[in-house]
């Protein structure tokens, strides 16, 4: 519950939509109890008369019929003004979501899965509808109607007042709450699952070549078969919670009417009562129990939607790994990179041990060393997607804390060893690094990084769709599409991480030489282990320990 | 309607045969409780008619009373086991939809190039199908009381009172007409919101993968309006969708509402004396059987509306599913994991006049190419990048279709049962897949059930052990979904590693030492070398280096196989 309090403030900002459907489902419940009520009370009079043709048939008949209009016209304003309202806060829930999920990349829990990230940002914030629509809405209305009943009972037929106002109120407070708090295990073991399932499909997806390979298709199957039927089983679960709730309410509503009708009934033999009041109040008693039917469906999905708001706030309150200064400094002119002292590790032995490094502007410095050497964490650093224990990184004569993450990282670009590329065209995937390129700059990026020649065969170009992580290119070849991307980046400082995996020897050579001409100017830090060719580096340095050499 | 949506609508019920029990109950007890209804309102209108016009001492009705008490609480019973039985009948259906969608999946070839996009095919299996849920639990069963119910008041009112049970005999059969009307654009409506619920998902799926990259360019803004406005979409078409469903069931309450109030006025008028159409006199009693029941009527043909976008939802789902998945299959095909063979021996192989294409046809890769490789030999096929060496090993893997032949131990591969196939052959890819769990059981991937020690072994012979021993968890580590938190280089060592349980006699490994220095390069292939003395090799690489210890190289160019000499050993890397 205290994780759907997190989203008051958007669910504020659609206040006005909520008000105005909260109003008209109020209207359309009353005017629901108020037409069976006139109903009864209008037949039972007409038939207790013995005035004939005298006794008022119209005021009554007119009442019944625009009770009904009514009731009509404010239940459709009403839901298209609540679904609009919810719809329009979902929308807005996923901006939100993924503005606070951008400053906390890369994410610290590396054990969330791709398929579970989805299934937050969709499925789960999808669960948040119910919360604010269907449980909220009605619970008001309902507690609002049952209350106006109670003192018309009061007034009219006080003795049936107590028995209605005590079911009315269990059925509208008690078996909700007691359905949430008996169904909130369920609720987020099925949120979890569904997720897993999700995953599991990803997995399959996506992994699909090594599990046919191997031959272990079988298991693959089991496994999902398995993950989908605990779904079900959650679900099932939770569906029966629904149902005892369902009857309970169904029997409080039971209780309510036998017991006012047969308190009605005693009070009418004493004469306490008219006849035709009687009958009115114990069809508006029928009537009201209306409102309560939904309430059980929608509070059902409650403890679901709870869930998702439990999963949702966990990445939108992860602590920032790094934060930006208060007061920031200006972007320094000088781009010289300088580590003093630097140590860091991951909460195991140090991966960087007190490593000094200065890159002047323009410098070009490869670092070569065994795999998983630190090389990679190094980069990270200097993006400060990480901060150091210990020790000191700066840009020109800003310490890097004292700077906006985001005046760094337009300051360098990164090519990374698991650079993705994006279900779209060349051209928007090269347009990421620099979003007002022309084609001429486009074209003389791929040149640089060496692939111009491929994609001016290919029938479409620059508008040729890459199709999901680049599947429809070969490994090397979007290797280079993304080398394209930073090199077209009006960063001052490139980061390269192993650029040529994937290159045959040939290549290789010819990267480090073209590198060498269409960096000048700009600072460069390679990082691979690939042979550097004579003179295409200022300077080679080895990462051995944690140490640079 | 069209079609499609006919097609659409025919799988739905076909799907429905496997609600099994569960529907039957779903779809009997609001019937049973319909019937239960009449006699309540008889009952409850006896009640008060007696009390009220009658002048009955309340004594008397005590018995009455208690029966409307018991029956409320059976009809509220029969309410709450049709709920649950349509829910479970709901779960039946989609879960076997689920496995056999997910198992045709995994039947296809993993290079097909229509095969689907990961984000838009978990969307198709988790959300499109669960958006059928609400056909089966609710509208199934709607639409038969619907169907029965009316007609059947109708039938039993008739005989208390002409008009009236003629009045509902009309009207009710009416309403569907009116709201088919209303509903006519609704099914091209959903189909549309399922579209842009699809394509949401898979933008989702396709931007969380590459979001650290996004936010270094300096997108995070961009991308988050990118999907403010992506979602803002799906809002519009979903209103689209709402205000159609919405009208057709404020038509519906009109008529009911005309409906009832029709009845209102002409019990009063007759009660008055006003209206004189009957035989016999109306009493209140009856007068107040019939006002109960007139909402009644209705009630079912109400409940099929607040239903009826639940159908079309789940037409537009079939579709939706059938676009990124193809046909539906009737049953999924029982998927057996391939028993891992003992050695039986080196695999030959043979190549002739082989030609491969990229998987959208495009363009060619090799064209009428040979290779024949002798049993236990070990080659290295070299080649610039994009040239089509990792096309060429999943083709001998048979993951990829060809044309020409490819044969292993002189028999076509075609030939080969898969199980055969996959026992004596293996291979690593270029990009292996690094799934959520721990370093071992990511190498147990490729023999479920293989024990600790020869996990152990597979991970000392990879190269694995080595940092794995480093961290606290040893090879218990979990490892990040797609290798996060490894080193390019680690991850493509615990893929190899689950090479050394399958016992292969055919190994194919695509750029295995690619993310490697050339010292530990050397390291990795002395196991390799040793592990693979009675199997055949085959290794696509870039370095000359590892092509200089295998007994042959060829290379691919200009599409076609050429035999080339084996690199000096002294040449390294550096070549």
């Amino acid at each position: 519950m205290k994780s759907l309090l997190t989203f008051r403030s958007l669910f504020l900002s659609q206040a006005k939509g909520f008000t105005l459907a909260l109003l008209l489902s109020l209207v359309a419940v009353a005017a629901g109890v108020a037409l069976l009520g006139t109903s009864g009370w209008f037949i039972t009079s007409a038939a207790l008369t013995t005035a004939g043709l005298a006794f008022n048939l119209f005021v009554p008949s007119a009442l019944v019929r625009a009770f009904s209009f009514v009731r009509i016209l404010a239940r459709y304003g009403e839901r298209l003004s609540g679904h609009d309202a919810t719809l329009r806060l979902l929308a807005n829930l996923r901006g939100w979501l993924f503005a606070r999920l951008f400053p906390r990349l890369p994410l610290a829990d590396r054990s969330l899965r791709h398929g579970d990230l989805v299934s937050r940002l969709t499925a789960d914030v999808d669960a948040l509808d119910t919360a604010f629509l269907v449980a909220i809405g009605p619970i008001a209305a309902a507690l609002i109607i049952g209350g106006a009943l109670t003192g018309v009972l009061a007034w009219l037929l006080p003795s049936a007042a107590l028995v209605f106002g005590i079911c009315y109120g269990t059925a509208v407070l008690l078996v909700p709450t007691g359905l949430v708090l008996a169904s909130r295990s369920t609720g987020r073991d099925m949120v979890h699952r569904a997720a897993g399932a999700r995953a599991a499909v990803l997995d399959g997806i996506e992994g699909h070549a090594d599990l046919t390979v191997y031959g272990v298709l079988g298991t693959a199957q089991a496994g999902f078969v398995d993950t989908a039927s605990r779904l079900a089983a959650a679900k099932g679960r939770l569906a029966s919670f629904t149902a005892v709730a369902g009857f309970a309410v169904q029997a409080l509503a039971a209780l309510a009417l036998v017991g006012s009708l047969w308190l009605g009934l005693q009070a009418f033999e004493a004469g306490s009562i008219d006849g035709a009041v009687l009958a009115g109040l114990l069809l508006a008693i029928m009537g009201s129990f209306e409102a309560t039917n939904v309430i059980v469906r929608s509070v059902s999905k409650l403890t679901t939607a709870m869930a998702a708001a439990e999963r949702l706030t966990a990445i939108a309150e992860t602590p920032l790994v790094v934060a930006d200064p208060a007061a920031p400094a200006a972007l320094p002119d000088d781009t010289t990179i300088t580590l003093s002292d630097v140590t860091f590790s991951y909460g195991g032995p140090p991966v960087l041990a007190n490593l000094d490094l200065t890159v002047s502007p323009g410098e070009h410095v490869a670092i070569t060393g065994a795999s998983g050497g630190g090389k990679s964490s190094l980069l990270n650093l200097l993006l400060r997607l990480a901060d150091p224990q210990l020790g000191s990184i700066a840009l020109g004569s800003a310490a890097l804390p004292r700077l906006l993450q985001a005046d760094i990282h337009a300051s360098m670009a990164l090519l990374s060893q698991d650079s993705p590329l994006f279900n779209d065209t060349i051209r928007a995937n090269l347009l990421i690094g620099r979003s007002d390129a022309d084609d001429e700059a486009l074209w003389a990026a791929l040149a640089d990084a060496g692939i111009e020649e491929f994609v001016r065969a290919l029938p479409n170009g620059l508008d040729t769709l890459l199709g999901e992580s680049g599947r429809t290119v070969s490994v090397g070849q979007a290797r280079r599409l993304c080398l394209g991307r930073v090199l077209l980046s009006r960063a001052r400082i490139l980061l390269l991480d192993e650029p040529t995996t994937g290159l045959d020897r040939t290549a290789e050579v010819a990267f480090f030489e073209t590198l060498h001409k269409a960096a000048e100017g700009r600072s460069v830090i390679v990082v691979t282990h690939a042979a550097i060719p004579e003179g295409t580096m200022d300077r080679v340095l080895e990462m051995r320990g944690g140490w640079l050499n | 309607m069209t079609d499609t949506d006919r097609r659409n609508g025919k799988t739905l019920s076909g799907l429905s045969r496997h609600g099994g029990g569960w529907l039957i109950i779903a779809i009997a007890a609001p019937l049973l409780g319909g019937a239960l209804l009449v006699w309540q309102a008889w009952t409850l209108a006896a009640v008060i008619g007696q009390a009220i016009e009658g002048g009955a001492p309340i004594a008397a009705l005590g018995p009455s009373v208690g029966l409307i008490l018991i029956i409320l609480l059976v009809r509220a019973a029969l309410g709450a086991i049709g709920d649950r039985a349509g829910t479970s009948a709901a779960e039946v259906i989609k879960t076997g939809l689920r496995n056999a969608l997910f198992a045709q999946l995994l039947a296809r070839s993993p290079r097909e190039a229509e095969q689907a996009q990961s984000g838009a095919a978990s969307s198709a299996i988790i959300d499109q199908v669960e958006a059928l849920d609400a056909f089966f639990s609710r509208y199934l069963p709607a639409m038969v009381g619907a169907t029965i119910l009316p007609i059947a008041f109708a039938a039993i009112i008739l005989p208390l009172d002409w008009l009236t049970g003629l009045l509902f005999l009309i009207t009710a059969p009416l309403i569907p007409l009116f709201m088919a009307l209303a509903g006519w654009g609704a099914q091209v409506a959903t189909n549309k919101q399922a579209r842009a619920l699809s394509l949401l998902n898979g933008r989702f799926a396709d931007r969380l993968r590459g979001l650290v990259t996004l936010k270094l360019f300096g997108r995070a803004e961009a991308e988050t309006a990118g999907i403010v406005a992506a979602s803002d979409e799906l809002r519009k078409r979903t209103l689209r969708v709402l205000r159609i469903a919405f009208l057709s069931s404020a038509v519906l309450e009109f008529f009911a509402a005309l409906g009832v109030a029709g009845v209102a006025l002409y019990i009063g008028l007759s009660l008055i004396e006003y209206l004189n159409l009957r035989s016999s006199p109306m009493t209140l009693e009856l007068g107040l059987f019939l006002l109960l029941m007139a909402p009644e009527i209705y009630n079912p043909l109400r409940l099929l509306a607040a239903h009826y976008h639940d159908r079309a939802s789940a037409k537009a789902a079939i579709g939706e599913i059938e676009a990124q998945l193809g046909a539906l299959p009737k049953e999924g095909p029982t998927l057996a994991d391939a028993p891992v063979i003992r050695n039986k021996g080196a695999l030959g192989l043979a190549i002739g006049n082989l030609t491969l294409r990229t998987p959208d046809n495009a363009r060619v890769i090799l064209a009428g190419s040979s290779l024949n490789v002798a049993p236990g030999e070990h080659i290295a096929i070299l080649g610039p990048s994009g040239i089509g060496k990792s096309t060429l090993l999943e083709a001998i893997a048979g993951l990829r279709l060809y044309e020409g032949d490819i044969a292993l131990d002189k028999l076509a591969l075609a030939e080969w049962p898969e199980a055969e196939v996959r026992g004596r052959v293996t291979m690593l890819g270029q990009k292996p897949r690094i799934f959520a769990g721990s370093m071992a059981s990511n190498i147990a991937l490729a023999r479920p059930g293989a024990s600790l020690a020869e996990i152990r072994r597979a991970a000392e012979l990879a190269h694995v052990a080595g940092f794995a021993d480093a961290l606290p968890d040893g090879l218990d580590t979990p490892l990040g979904e797609g290798g996060l938190g490894l080193s390019g280089g680690q991850a493509q060592r615990i893929a190899l590693a689950r090479i050394y349980l399958r016992d292969a006699g055919l190994i194919l490994l695509d750029e295995p030492t690619a993310h490697l220095d050339a010292e530990l390069e050397q390291e990795v292939l002395d196991e390799l070398k040793h592990y693979a003395r009675s199997r055949t090799l085959i290794i696509t690489t870039h370095s000359l280096a590892v092509a200089a210890r295998m007994d042959k190289a060829w290379r691919i160019a200009g599409e076609t196989l050429l035999p080339m000499p084996l690199p000096g050993r002294r040449h390294g890397h550096v070549a």
